[in-house]
C-alpha cells in the first residue's frame, strides 16, 4: 500500500521536475517576494522621475513599515501568486483525463485514496516550497532595505497564510478531480478565494469561520504579532473543510471511475 | 532620471539578484522551448514572448505553450 503511494509520488515528481515547475514556480515567488519591498523602498525616487511632478515639488512620504511591506507581498502572492500556482496545476487530474493518460495508471489495481493523495501532496510540496522561499526573499530584502519584523510574528503570519494556500490548492485538486474542463478548475478556484477574502473584508462578523481570514490575520501578526478576533475558529473550520473536500473528492472520483468503467 | 540610475548603482548588489533571476526564467523557458519540436501555437512567437516580455513571457510560456506528451 505504502509502496504504491511511493511509485505514485515519484511519478508526479519526476514529472514535474522535467516540465521545470520546481524551478519556474519558486523563482516567480522570489521575485513576486522581492519586488514588494524593492518599490517601496525606490518609490520616492520612481515618482520624481516619472511622476510627472512639477519642477520643485517636494515629495515628503513616510516610508512603510516593515509590517505594510511584507502585508503588502502576502497580497502580491494572494494575486499574481495564486494565478501563477493555479494556472500550474488546474490540469493535475483534468489534463489527464482529457488525455486519457490516468487510464494508463488506473487500470492497474491502483487505489484512488493513493492517485489523489500522491498528487495532493506533491502539489502542496511545490506550492509551499514556493512561497517559502518567496516569502523568505520578501522578509530578507525587507531587513535589508526597510526594518526587520520580528521573528516571532514573521514565522506566525507566514505559517498562518500557508494554511491559506493549502486550502486553495486542495480546491483545485479536488476541482480538477470531479471537472474535465480546466477552465472551471481555474475559474472554480480563484472565483472562490476571491469571493472568501472579499467576503471576509466587508462582513468580518459573518465571516468569522471563513479561512478567507487567515489571510487578514496573518498580516495581523505581522503589525502585532497578535491575530485577531475568531482566528482559532478560522483555523479549525480551515482543517475541517480541508479534510472534508479530500474525503469527498476521494469519494466522488472513486464513485465516478467506478461508475465509468462499469458502463 | 539621474537620481534613480544613481540609486540603482549604488545598490547593485540588491538588484543583481533580481536580474540573475530574471534570466534564469528566460533561459530555461527558451531551452524548454527549443527542445520541444512542438509547442501550443508558432514556436517562434513563444521565442519572441519570452525573450521580450519581462517575467510574464516565460511564465505564459510554461503554463499555455508548453504541448504535455
Amino acid at each position: 500500500m505504502m509502496k504504491q503511494w511511493g511509485v505514485l509520488f515519484k511519478k508526479e515528481w519526476t514529472e514535474s521536475v522535467r516540465n521545470f515547475k520546481w524551478l519556474w514556480l519558486p523563482v516567480v515567488f522570489i521575485l513576486l517576494g522581492v519586488m514588494q519591498p524593492l518599490t517601496s523602498y525606490y518609490f520616492a525616487d520612481i515618482i520624481e522621475n516619472f511622476g510627472g511632478l512639477p519642477e520643485g515639488a517636494v515629495l515628503d512620504i513616510p516610508p512603510p513599515s516593515g509590517a505594510e511591506v511584507l502585508a503588502g507581498t502576502l497580497g502580491q502572492f494572494s494575486q499574481i501568486g495564486f494565478l501563477v500556482l493555479v494556472l500550474a496545476f488546474m490540469g493535475t487530474v483534468a489534463g489527464e483525463k482529457s488525455h486519457g493518460t490516468h487510464l494508463m495508471v488506473l487500470v492497474k489495481p491502483v487505489s484512488y485514496f493513493n492517485y489523489l493523495t500522491a498528487k495532493w501532496v506533491h502539489i502542496l510540496l511545490i506550492s509551499l516550497s514556493s512561497f517559502v522561499v518567496g516569502f523568505a526573499g520578501a522578509v530578507y530584502y525587507t531587513a535589508l532595505l526597510i526594518e526587520t519584523v520580528p521573528v516571532n510574528n514573521v514565522l506566525s503570519g507566514g505559517a498562518v497564510y500557508a494554511l491559506w494556500i493549502t486550502f486553495i490548492m486542495t480546491l483545485v485538486l479536488c476541482l480538477s478531480a470531479l471537472f474535465r474542463s480546466t477552465a472551471i478548475v481555474a475559474f472554480g478556484s480563484l472565483g472562490t478565494a476571491l469571493l472568501m477574502s472579499v467576503l471576509s473584508m466587508y462582513t468580518p462578523d459573518l465571516m468569522k469561520w471563513s479561512p478567507g481570514m487567515l489571510s487578514s490575520h496573518s498580516q495581523m501578526l505581522f503589525y502585532s504579532g497578535d491575530t485577531g478576533d475568531g482566528f482559532w475558529v478560522s483555523l479549525a473550520m480551515t482543517i475541517v473543510l480541508i479534510t472534508g473536500i479530500m474525503t469527498l473528492t476521494i469519494y466522488m472520483f472513486n464513485k465516478k471511475e467506478v461508475a465509468g468503467h462499469t458502463e | 532620471m539621474n537620481e534613480l540610475t544613481q540609486a540603482l548603482q549604488e545598490n547593485w548588489a540588491i538588484i543583481a539578484p533580481v536580474l540573475i533571476l530574471q534570466a534564469i526564467l528566460m533561459v530555461v523557458a527558451l531551452i524548454d522551448c527549443f527542445k520541444h519540436d512542438k509547442t501550443n501555437g508558432p514556436q517562434w512567437i513563444w521565442v519572441l514572448v519570452i525573450v521580450f516580455i519581462n517575467i510574464i513571457g516565460p511564465i505564459l510560456y510554461f503554463v499555455f505553450g508548453r504541448r504535455n506528451d
